[in-house]
């Protein structure tokens, strides 16, 4: 039996959608740089100038005061608390939405739907209220506010209740982002897997895992963006205290509020930073997902982007 | 010895996929389970494998002999090749074929030259040899189908389940490929059972052939015994083309608008009504009566291309059209032509009085 192996640019390979797309469009020139000329006028006013002015205004002051900014006790604190929120509620989002996606996509169950509309929940309120209701629920006047109040646990106002609402707001991205994907890749290669021998835990480690790596990767990206950049719910719990219960973007908000601007653009610079590394990160991830590689039959669906840009 | 369902029964919601099924292959038999879609087939390999389980009752599963009925899919041992292969995307061709050894038990594991020297003697049958370091996405279709295979038989399964193994690929590959997998059932002589809804490819390849409609086995035999002696007109529509006639049973022949014809074998009813079925190739056309047994047909349209001619006539005696089909010498000699008038003549009628309905 003599069969050549198949070549990219062949039917079912990805190229295809390149290959087809029609080389020349039908408007006349001056309608296409007018398009092109508005769009990147566009894109120069309203996120080219504020990038910019973000770091010219941090370094207004010049490299030494932009350092001491930086080195501030309490930019350092807010630093170290942001850290915290983030390298606390990404893992944990991480390890519950694969433990979701992995439920929602490979099992039928009673309340599957009402498990995923769920999950967006966070998404679809403003988080402002995903803040107040941890105030509702563990503030002094709170539902177990007494209780804790009794046997002096400070949630609320405190570092548990920063990592809680950071949570709850950062809840949906790594689930959100493997459900589709794994709905998507089916159970076969699961059921292969299982009648080859292997038991759960190694069906999971050897198949499970491996094809959704570069979701998981962009979905805790985006999750890490957000939980470094929260600033409606966990300005709610944080009570802004200097030094203790603030985040980069509720320092920021402080330092713009006392009238130090350039202060408050170098801390915000480092969001910017962060939202620089996250754009490359991802553009890196969806190279390496949409078949560059070869090994993706289901690349990333293209989604609208939550994070926002600048805190 | 032997692979053994027995009073199986699965129900999805109110949907019945196998309704009472008893199956037994016999060690070293390559047994074909055929069927329209929904008609249960694949539901059935499942339940073998272990990948579903039969409904509560006193259905049981046996592998020559011991009772797997609760046992799950990982320990049963059966090797399961999927309709749309369900490689490791992420694997190449050489870690497929291993994975089923390196998820062993430790003890039960095989060293690392056991494991290349055993990956290396299924690349070989599956003539695949060069291609180890391939992934799944740089294969084709029939590449993709026995590198699917050899993973299968890499823990020498008790028994080969193949689920429409070549279902997904083009005709050309798919006749090759089945022509490769009964060679090779010749030479391993494997258990194996497999699905398909292609009723050539399942006369082709099977040793024995059990037909399924709702959940049901309609019958099983020799591809010989089934396409010669159809139990059921449903088995008889499935196995190829045919041609319904409907008449009067009489003593040993049926009539149709007024002619009678010999039947083979007719359950004993007299002068009741029936449907005759007849094959295309059972048909025979000449310009003349002759005195033989026929009756008057138009020729509606001919198409002659491949080694048999296929013809469609109308019935003269407004009894509807019918499909006829002549072998190239017969089609040369009568040189037939649309809107003609000819005589039709019936051999190798077969008659089901109980039950019309297909």
């Amino acid at each position: 039996m003599v069969e050549q192996p198949l070549q990219r640019n062949q039917p079912g390979m990805i190229d295809d959608a390149k290959i087809n797309a029609p080389r020349r469009m039908s408007e006349p020139p001056f309608v296409r740089r007018l398009l092109i000329a508005v769009a990147l006028g566009f894109i120069a006013l309203f996120l080219v100038v504020p990038l910019v002015s973000v770091f010219a205004e941090a370094l207004r002051q010049g490299l030494g005061f932009y350092f001491q900014t930086l080195r501030d006790p309490m930019t350092v604190s807010a630093i170290e608390l942001t850290l915290i929120a983030a390298g606390i509620s990404v893992p944990l989002n991480c390890l519950f939405g694969v433990a979701a996606a992995w439920t929602i996509a490979k099992f039928d169950f009673p309340g599957k739907n009402i498990l995923l509309t769920l999950i967006d929940l966070p998404f679809s309120i403003s988080p402002v209220i995903s803040g107040m209701i941890y105030v509702l629920i563990f503030g002094a006047q709170g539902w177990f506010g007494p209780w804790l109040i009794e046997h002096n646990i400070r949630i609320i106002f405190a570092v548990p209740g920063i990592v809680l609402a950071t949570m709850f707001v950062t809840f949906p991205f790594v689930a959100r982002e493997l459900i589709p994907l794994m709905q998507a890749q089916g159970r076969t290669e699961e059921e292969a897997a299982r009648v080859l021998g292997a038991n759960g835990w190694q069906t999971f480690w050897r198949v499970t895992l491996p094809n959704i790596k570069w979701g998981l990767l962009y979905g805790v990206i985006l999750c890490n963006a957000r939980a470094m950049g929260e600033f409606g719910a966990v300005s709610v719990v944080s009570g802004r205290i200097q030094g203790q219960t603030n985040t980069i973007p509720l320092h920021v908000q402080i330092l713009y509020e006392n009238n130090n601007i350039p202060g408050a653009f170098a801390v915000a610079s480092l969001l910017t930073l962060l939202a620089l590394v996250t754009l490359a990160l991802k553009t890196w991830v969806e190279y390496n997902t949409t078949g560059l590689r070869g090994t993706a039959f289901t690349p990333l669906p293209l989604k609208k982007e939550p994070n926002r840009k600048l805190a | 010895m032997s692979v053994e369902v027995k009073n199986v029964t699965k129900k999805f919601g109110n949907f019945t996929a196998l309704d009472n099924v008893n199956l037994k292959v016999e060690s070293g038999e390559l047994v074909a389970l055929l069927g329209p879609s929904g008609s249960g087939k694949t539901t059935l390999l499942r339940v073998v494998a272990g990948l579903e389980f039969p409904d509560a009752g006193n259905a049981q599963v046996l592998f020559y002999g011991e009772d797997v009925t609760t046992i799950p899919a990982s320990q049963r041992k059966a090797g399961f090749a999927f309709q749309h292969y369900a490689l490791f995307r992420h694997l190449n061709v050489f870690e497929n074929i291993a994975f089923g050894l390196r998820v062993r038990p430790k003890l039960k594991r095989p060293g690392e030259e056991k494991i290349r020297a055993r990956v290396g003697e299924l690349l070989k049958l599956i003539q695949l040899e060069p291609l180890a370091k391939r992934f799944p996405s740089q294969l084709s279709g029939g590449q993709r189908q026995r590198v699917a295979l050899a993973r299968a038989l890499a823990v020498e399964p008790k028994v080969l389940l193949l689920d429409e193994p070549f279902g997904a690929l083009d005709a050309k590959v798919r006749r090759e490929l089945r022509r490769w997998l009964r060679k090779l059932h010749d030479e391993i002589h494997i258990t194996t059972l497999f699905v398909t809804h292609d009723q050539e490819e399942a006369l082709e390849v099977a040793d024995r052939v059990a037909i399924l409609r709702d959940g049901r086995i309609e019958q099983i035999g020799t591809p010989e015994e089934i396409y010669d002696n159809p139990a059921t007109p449903f088995v008889y529509d499935f196995l190829g083309n045919v041609n319904l006639f409907s008449g009067r049973v009489r003593e040993g022949t049926v009539i149709i608008g007024e002619t009678e014809f010999a039947v083979e074998e007719t359950a004993g009813e007299t002068d009741t009504d029936a449907v005759a079925f007849v094959r295309p190739h059972d048909i025979r056309i000449t310009r003349e009566a002759n005195g033989q047994k026929t009756f008057p047909a138009r020729i509606l349209r001919c198409n002659a291309a491949g080694p048999l001619a296929n013809l469609e006539l109308e019935r003269l005696d407004g009894g509807g059209n019918f499909a006829a089909q002549l072998s190239k010498e017969e089609f040369q000699q009568l040189q037939p032509k649309a809107g003609e008038q000819v005589f039709v003549e019936l051999k190798n009628v077969k008659i089901f009085s109980d039950d019309f309905s297909i």
